[in-house]
């Protein structure tokens, strides 16, 4: 797990290079997604997360060994009503995360179309991160660990599990996106007033797969 | 004022018990953790609280307390069953009588006792009955979320002990009538039974009955009364046994046994006695309070400073272990909890305790009798208005509804309406525009949504149970809504929730159900808790008047006309925020979808949306633009010094908005902004006025297409709003006409200014220079910057684009003539101006 280090603030320069990316979060209602961004930027975990309508917008930096790599997150409705919205957010998005809930089939098989439609229509370099949350409730899981990582490896994508609930991978998956994020191309964004996290490779183990 | 001696006659009882609790941190299969038990009762408890019945007392407050503490309060009497010394066949006869129609109301509505006892029987001040803790049973779902056995056993029907062994075992209604059997018993023998028996014994007495034919005449044996039992009449001895049949199936309801021969040999005496006891009445002072409705009366005591907990405290029925007693000894690694548990015996006390209205009764001493009866109608027009005005009228909402001086006149004067009602609709619509006490808030809801009818037989006729694709997504979303709230949260709640959603887009074929549903039902069930039918009808007239079509399956048109309206408002009312937010590119679409869509309810916690629909129900379909608005400006400071990304991070968590600030800002705005600058085509208009809208004047407002709303930055203005602004306030308007000179001396509107299109450098409006020519008609409109400015042209784009152009210069109020001049020759008011 990625510990967490001194909160910095990333300033210009001194920091050396700050890349800026938009994520964006896509998946079915209630799999998890605004719980995994609460996670990620606040450290916090609400039971009775309410839903989201149209979308949530969020920043988080993360800290890697030479550069400060800025998130600009959107995280989404999962309604399927709210699909008309989605090109919206995602358009432009570098990074997208589509997540499924394991114990829930379904949510499954949606997060594939996301990741068709993402293929399709998102901006062709997109980094999309396969994501199974709730795997705290690994006695309910319906969704094989193992068919998820097959499922990601023949499409390229990043994989894991997660769980927002009991903080388990969810700062791996932010920072596996930001290590397989192009960064020449980015325009260097300005500093920001968003708490950061110092996550580094010497600290931090490579993401932990559930399978192995 | 009233003379001391009058006390009210009504007191409140209240009684505790603890709910089981959870063990460890179980979660539910849904992966949230289990709903706690006391709030689960606190939901079940709800229903009966509408009980109304005069044999049972008036259930009015349910509470959780610490540690999963629950606490009932219901109407009480001191006097009880087992007070009473030997009664008369008569009196017995006649307590039975009332007791069998109190359990049939409850039986109806499958409600066991299941504690009937005569403990549990209190005798009124006029010697009828009322049963007391009739509830517990119910509420606790069958026992189930107690850990303590509910009835006392002597009382208890023998398949009670028989099943006692199974966890899945319900008592069924008869058992009550066994209860009610071994009362009848007791009271004809004059002699308590199994008097200082064992527990064990009595399990073993009542069991040893089910071998036996003639119950009554053994339990008379048993006590050394059957010479009593002798002397009993036959018919009387018989019913005492039909209800203690041993055999369930045998043994009969209680509306078979109101049929039993025994009540016609002894009838209800009711017609004298009770004429008597009318003209008691009237020589017998009364205080004006026994005349409310006790949940008023409890209301009131509790804004008085009645602290059921605190009085339950001071009186010891309330202990607290001190918490370090309370650590578990072993924690197991799974989670088992050994030892430290809270002591099991001490979870269901029986004492009761008595409180008294003293301290609500001194509150209201000093204001006159008057009060309690105020006059709505008056021939002398000295109307309610002129009534006595509490001193909290002038605070802020929140403490004039915890002000008992100002609640109490408030409350009577809003009762007298809503019994008036409809009669007296617009009266109570104008009271309601102060305020809206809470108490009453759900019932004057609904009258302003005009709810009328019978509700009920919709809402029955609506199939609720049907499986539907929509389930999963109204199953996911309800565990998530407004979760804090207590009622909201309980399985009760969630049940009603899911029902009310269901059945409105069952009701609604044309609609879908979109998340953000589930939020906006909230509120109306949250208020009508046991009103199902009318959460649902308030639900549905809520959103024909403020949410028309923005539940069709493809709402995008709906929608985007709302949010670029919206965007209109911001520039009509406040041009410097507008154009910072045009330049940040933060657009309504980013932000204000969840408020439109849920009318806030998804945005607010339940508190502020209550006051904020107090005043929304006001407002017509276009108001909730002007909350969007007052929302927006209250954030203002905030806004204009930042950039888009600390913007949109503001409104994901969104900061306190003082919600009376927000109502009373949007209110001026509202209600100065002439009505076609926030017409939408979308909104819900009566059938008629759609037809008449078809070959509509061409002086009213009409739609626009998506395109144009989002090419014109500043709103349109209709002819006929010009028309009224000109005739009745001409001070507040500047109309500027911009077609070439020559047109304009030919015709123009009358006090209209000229500033021909071609003369303006559209280039320059961020450079130095003025992108307007200097002129005097320049300088006139600036002297002038703050009215409304209407820019009228020959064609639409032109009038926009100066429109968007004087909205950069920060003009506030500027709009454009939908259909520019051509229409105003119409009305034939143009003239050749003079230069």
């Amino acid at each position: 797990m990625a510990s967490r280090g001194t909160v910095q603030r990333p300033n210009g320069q001194t920091q050396g290079k700050i890349c800026q990316f938009k994520l964006v979060l896509l998946g079915e209602s209630a799999v998890g997604k605004s719980s995994l961004v609460l996670r990620f930027v606040k450290g916090q975990f609400h039971e009775y997360q309410e839903s989201t309508i149209g979308a949530a917008f969020l920043t988080q930096t993360v800290c890697l060994e030479d550069m400060t790599v800025k998130f600009e997150i959107w995280d989404t409705a999962g309604q399927e009503r709210y699909h008309s919205l989605a090109p919206m957010y995602y358009r432009g998005a570098q990074a997208a995360i589509v997540v499924y809930d394991i114990t829930n089939q379904d949510t499954f098989n949606r997060a594939k179309t996301w990741v068709k439609e993402l293929q399709r229509q998102a901006s062709p370099n997109i980094v999309i991160a396969l994501v199974g949350n709730k795997a705290d409730l690994v006695s309910k899981r319906s969704v094989e660990c193992q068919e998820a990582q097959s499922y990601a490896e023949e499409h390229g994508l990043l994989f894991n599990e997660t769980s927002a609930k009991t903080a388990v991978n969810v700062n791996d998956v932010f920072l596996a996106i930001a290590k397989k994020l192009p960064k020449n191309e980015n325009r260097t964004g300005p500093g920001s007033s968003g708490q950061g996290i110092v996550v580094s490779d010497s600290n931090n183990k490579p993401p932990s797969r559930c399978c192995k | 004022m009233l003379s001391k001696e009058v006390a009210p006659k009504c007191i409140f009882g209240a009684m505790t018990f603890v709910a089981r609790c959870h063990s460890g941190d179980s979660c539910g299969s849904n992966g949230l953790p289990l709903t706690p038990n006391s709030i689960s009762i606190l939901g079940q408890a709800q229903f009966l609280k509408t009980l109304d019945h005069p044999h049972l007392v008036k259930l009015l407050g349910v509470t959780r307390g610490k540690h999963e503490r629950t606490i009932v309060v219901s109407e009480y009497f001191h006097q009880t069953l087992s007070d009473q010394g030997k009664l008369s066949l008569e009196d017995i006869v006649k307590f039975m009588r009332q007791i069998l129609s109190a359990l049939q109301y409850l039986h109806e509505k499958s409600i066991v006792t299941r504690c009937l006892a005569p403990d549990n029987i209190l005798i009124t001040d006029d010697g009828d009955i009322k049963l007391f803790n009739f509830g517990l049973y119910y509420m606790t779902h069958g026992g189930k979320s107690v850990s303590f056995p509910i009835g006392s056993p002597k009382y208890m029907a023998p398949e009670v002990f028989l099943h006692a062994r199974s966890a899945e075992y319900t008592s069924g209604v008869k058992v009550d009538i066994w209860s009610l059997g071994i009362i009848a018993a007791e009271l004809l023998l004059s002699k308590s039974l199994w008097d200082g028996v064992q527990l064990t014994q009595i399990l073993r007495k009542v069991l040893s009955l089910v071998n036996c034919n003639a119950i009554f005449a053994r339990l008379a044996r048993e006590c050394n009364k059957f010479d009593v039992y002798e002397n009993i009449p036959p018919e009387i001895v018989d019913f005492v046994n039909q209800c203690l049949k041993i055999s369930v199936h045998e043994r009969p309801m209680a509306s078979q046994l109101l049929e039993h021969p025994v009540f016609k040999i002894y009838p209800k005496k009711e017609s004298i006695i009770e004429k008597v006891h009318c003209l008691n009445m009237v020589q017998e002072r009364k205080h004006p309070l026994d005349e409310r409705d006790l949940n008023e009366i409890y209301y009131l005591w509790q804004l008085s400073g009645g602290d059921v907990e605190g009085e339950l405290k001071r009186r010891g029925l309330i202990k607290n272990k001190p918490p370090i007693l309370c650590l578990p000894q072993i924690v197991l690694l799974e989670g088992q909890i050994l030892g430290g548990e809270q002591d099991q015996s001490s979870m269901l006390d029986l004492r009761v305790a008595a409180l008294s209205l003293n301290t609500l009764v001194q509150r209201l001493e000093p204001l006159p009798l008057t009060v309690y009866y105020p006059l709505i109608e008056s021939s002398l027009q000295l109307t309610y208005a002129s009534h006595v005005e509490s001193d909290a009228a002038p605070l802020p909402l929140i403490i004039r509804e915890k002000d008992i001086e100002y609640q109490f006149l408030r409350i009577m004067l809003m009762k007298r309406l809503i019994d008036a009602y409809p009669l007296k609709k617009s009266e109570l619509i104008k009271e309601a525009c102060k305020d809206i006490p809470p108490l009453y808030r759900g019932v004057i809801w609904a009258i302003i949504l005009n709810v009328i009818g019978d509700v009920e037989s919709v809402y029955t006729e609506i199939d609720k149970e049907t499986v539907t694709p929509t389930d999963r997504q109204i199953e996911v979303d309800i565990p998530r809504c407004h979760q804090y709230n207590e009622l909201l949260s309980s399985k009760e709640g969630h049940l009603k929730l899911k029902r009310v959603l269901k059945a409105w887009v069952i009701s609604h074929p044309e609609y879908v159900y979109w998340q953000g549903l589930d939020s906006l039902a909230a509120p109306f069930v949250y208020l009508n808790f046991s009103n199902e039918s009318v959460a649902h009808a308030c639900l549905s007239a809520f959103i024909l008047k403020y949410l028309y079509n923005l539940f069709l399956k493809d709402n995008s048109e709906i929608i985007r006309e709302y949010l670029a309206k919206f965007s209109h408002l911001i520039s009509f009312q406040d041009p410097v925020l507008a154009n910072h937010l045009d330049e940040i590119k933060f657009i309504p679409e980013l932000f204000a979808i969840p408020w439109f869509l849920t009318m806030f309810s998804h945005v607010f916690p339940l508190h502020k949306i209550l006051h904020l629909w107090d005043k929304l129900l006001l407002g017509d379909a276009s108001f909730p633009l002007f909350i969007g608005l007052a929302i927006l400006q209250q954030l203002r400071d905030t806004l204009l010094s930042s950039g888009f990304n600390e913007c949109i991070l503001l409104f994901s968590d969104l900061p306190e908005i003082d919600m009376e600030r927000c109502v009373a800002d949007s209110m001026e705005p509202y209600c100065t902004t002439p009505k076609s600058i926030t017409f939408r085509q979308h909104e819900y208009t009566h059938q008629q006025s759609i037809k008449q809208r078809k070959n509509t004047s061409p002086l009213e407002m009409s739609g626009l297409s998506y395109t144009e709303l989002q090419a014109e930055f500043c709103p349109r203005i209709s002819a006929a709003d010009l028309l009224d602004l000109m005739h009745h306030s001409p001070q507040r308007v500047l109309m500027v006409d911009i077609r070439p000179q020559y047109e304009f001396v030919e015709e123009a509107a009358p006090g209209s200014i000229n500033i021909p299109f071609g003369t303006i450098d559209f280039g320059g409006a961020n450079s130095d220079s003025s992108p307007l020519p200097p002129s005097p008609e320049l300088s006139i409109l600036y002297n002038n910057k703050g009215k409304v400015v209407i820019i009228i042209g020959e064609e639409a784009a032109s009038a926009a684009k100066v429109g968007r152009l004087l909205v950069k210069l920060n003009f506030p109020k500027v709009c454009s003539l939908h259909g520019g001049i051509s229409v105003l020759r119409l009305c034939h008011i143009l003239v050749p101006s003079i230069t």
